[in-house]
């Protein structure tokens, strides 16, 4: 890849809006593609053996607080959002995975992010990610 | 780490540290725990031995750095040793990226290193502290030359954007701003110790001593007790020959208030942690070198492109399927295995295992982490900036550190940790195309250093959540978690013993794997003699 030509380069660079900037879009679709469509992709279909589908999924369309507590804890190899995400966005980007890729759930709201947060939150602060 | 022990007057030594973090800040409660000899227990520096004795059969799964000390020192001690390793080299997450090394994530994107030969990028491990002595004793005894890691650097830049006032988006030498920040501190409380209002228990020998080491500490005038900056942060205009420049021109602080509205303190407490100390090494050429000196040892015994697909277990034994290079299925049996693939992936194979084993495995969520290495032509920043090796920290999302090589010095090109990020971050910039990867890292870059894009010549990224055989950096444990599922998953599981990093306090770290790895296989020895 990249032999990164000056010109190639100055597109890139002059195309490309700044991650922090990217993080506020606050529409669900970018919510989703910036935070979790590396891995499930932007299709939802995930990648066989690594992560699963979140399209069809049981769990996805399943009881919100099992939903969510997945996104606020992390699983497998699945980072915690916690402290990536506020209430307004983890339920925005919820309500597009359960209502994308026929999927068919209700929708998420903050306020239920909130509580899912006091339950989940015996250990207050947690998993803070070591770097190495 | 002992308890604490009164100080003459009174002053519990843990109320005097708190004390200290919460007047003069983290940095200087570090320096204070040094100075009251707060130590850290050692971890173990050499295998367990296995003397002789009976022996069996092992299959051990995976050569990443557990994989391969497990089956060098069971072999060492006449153990029958197979390894099934799922990539065609050894080394596990001990990799290294040199011209022509070729990645492809799980998002389909390829990439072939393009540095010029004699440049390469540690996308795994990097550094060794000097307290892993489980590693240094295989660079010692297998023979990997070893040279230091600049983990930190008084010249290097902090680059705060997100705090406010006017350091901050202002690039800002580290040293600079410890001085600063560790002297105003020192003042503001040798001025409150000298009052004796810091704690009226505080005998007045202590207090004495106390503001004698945050005079020396805070580089502060021993008169007035007030910081001036020039000993501790350094000059201007250096001083020099003759009398132009003479003496120098002294530097002029940064206002506390500055400093800490900029929020570039946040920096400081890099390299001056446990994890994290000054003195840091890294193998000569590349860290995979430590996995190469292992399969000098042990090659015969990997074998490559096998893929696990399903673990059985009997009363009598291990059964591996796997699948080799060519699609193949095959099989393999031992007395027992030494499993060292991530849990992220082990979830993927069929395992014949207990299930509250399995349901621990489901405990550990893995860290996203990448790495984007950009090869520079020129080494601007030792030229124009005397820089030499440590990290440039942001506030960057997605890019964190920038690191400078600690290695080739004064040459003439080499290749920069453009960018180092971990969990969300990383989640966000791998979902990127690797072009545009590296592209987010030179526009960060381009901000510190006027000279960073226009020396850019070809990039290589590496995310591990994306990776086959990896899926994530490295094991993460919650509070919850590791207390309730950890220590299920240290003990085996009828025959199957897991090892890694994700079994250690360790994680993500060298040390981790290997003495994870001396662990099991003490346990399986002696169940071995007992058999």
């Amino acid at each position: 890849m990249t032999r990164t030509r000056p010109l190639i380069l100055a597109a890139l660079l002059a195309g490309l809006a700044p991650l922090d900037a990217q993080a506020q879009a606050q529409t669900p679709a970018a919510l989703y593609n910036d935070n979790c469509s590396a891995c499930h992709r932007p299709d939802g279909k995930g990648v066989k053996g690594a992560f699963p589908a979140l399209s069809g999924n049981a769990l996805v369309q399943g009881d919100p607080f099992g939903v969510a507590a997945v996104v606020l804890k992390g699983r497998n190899g699945m980072p915690s959002f916690k402290d990536e995400l506020t209430d307004a966005q983890m339920a925005n980007v919820l309500t597009y995975i359960r209502t994308s890729w026929g999927n068919k759930a209700s929708r998420m709201h903050p306020g239920l992010i909130a509580a899912a947060r006091a339950r989940t939150n015996s250990a207050k602060g947690a998993i803070k990610a070591p770097s190495n | 780490m002992s308890s604490s022990h009164p100080l003459a007057g009174g002053l519990s030594r843990r109320q005097f540290i708190d004390r200290l973090a919460a007047v003069g800040g983290v940095s200087l409660a570090m320096a204070g725990m040094d100075a009251l000899g707060f130590g850290f227990a050692s971890a173990q520096t050499t295998p367990p031995k296995l003397g002789s004795g009976k022996t069996a059969k092992v299959i051990v799964l995976g050569a990443g750095l557990a994989g391969l000390t497990a089956a060098y020192e069971l072999s060492k001690a006449g153990y029958a040793v197979q390894v099934l390793e799922a990539r065609d080299f050894a080394g596990g997450r001990c990799q290294t990226a040199r011209k022509g090394f070729t990645h492809t994530d799980l998002t389909g994107a390829k990439q072939t290193c393009e540095f010029d030969e004699g440049l390469y990028l540690n996308h795994g491990p990097w550094r060794i502290p000097y307290h892993h002595g489980s590693v240094l004793h295989y660079t010692q005894t297998l023979g990997v030359p070893l040279e230091l890691m600049v983990n930190d650097n008084d010249a290097a830049y902090v680059y705060f954007k997100k705090g406010s006032g006017p350091l901050a988006g202002k690039r800002l030498r580290r040293g600079e701003l410890t001085a600063d920040v560790r002297g105003q501190a020192a003042e503001l409380m040798a001025k409150v110790a000298g009052k004796g209002d810091l704690d009226a228990s505080l005998s007045a020998q202590d207090r004495a001593l106390f503001v004698d080491y945050l005079v020396r500490d805070g580089a502060l005038s021993a008169k007035d007790l007030s910081y001036d900056g020039a000993h501790g942060r350094g000059y201007l205009v250096k001083p020099g020959a003759g009398v132009d420049p003479g003496p120098g021109q002294p530097g002029k602080p940064y206002a506390l208030t500055d400093i800490l509205a900029s929020g570039a303190w946040k920096a400081l407490s890099d390299a001056a942690t446990y994890d994290h100390p000054k003195t840091m090494f890294q193998a000569v050429g590349g860290m995979d070198m430590i996995a190469k000196a292992f399969v000098r040892e042990i090659g015969p015994m990997i074998r490559y492109s096998a893929v696990v697909e399903k673990i059985s277990q009997s009363p009598s034994g291990v059964t591996v399927a796997y699948r080799d290079a060519a699609g193949a299925k095959l099989e393999a049996s031992a007395d027992y295995c030494v499993c060292t693939i991530p849990l992220s992936v082990l979830s993927g194979v069929a395992l014949d295992a207990s299930a509250p084993f399995k349901a621990a495995m489901s405990a550990c969520a893995y860290t996203p982490v990448n790495k984007i290495g950009l090869q520079m032509k020129r080494r601007f920043w030792e030229e124009n900036h005397q820089i030499y090796g440590g990290h440039i920290h942001t506030d960057f999302s997605g890019v964190g550190n920038i690191s400078l090589p600690s290695t080739g010095w004064q040459g003439r090109k080499g290749v920069v940790l453009g960018a180092y990020a971990f969990g969300g971050d990383a989640a966000r910039v791998s979902a990127l195309p690797p072009a545009a990867r590296a592209a987010l890292a030179i526009r960060a870059g381009q901000e510190i250093f006027p000279e960073y894009a226009e020396n850019v010549e070809n990039a290589f990224s590496f995310c591990w959540h994306l990776a086959d055989f990896n899926l994530g950096g490295w094991g993460n444990w919650s509070p919850d978690a590791r207390k309730e599922s950890y220590p299920v998953l240290c003990e085996p599981d009828g025959r199957l013993y897991l090892a890694g990093e994700h079994l250690s306090y360790l994680g993500g770290w060298q040390a981790g794997a290997i003495e994870s790895a001396w662990q099991q296989i003490a346990k399986i020895h002696a169940r071995v003699q007992q058999a």
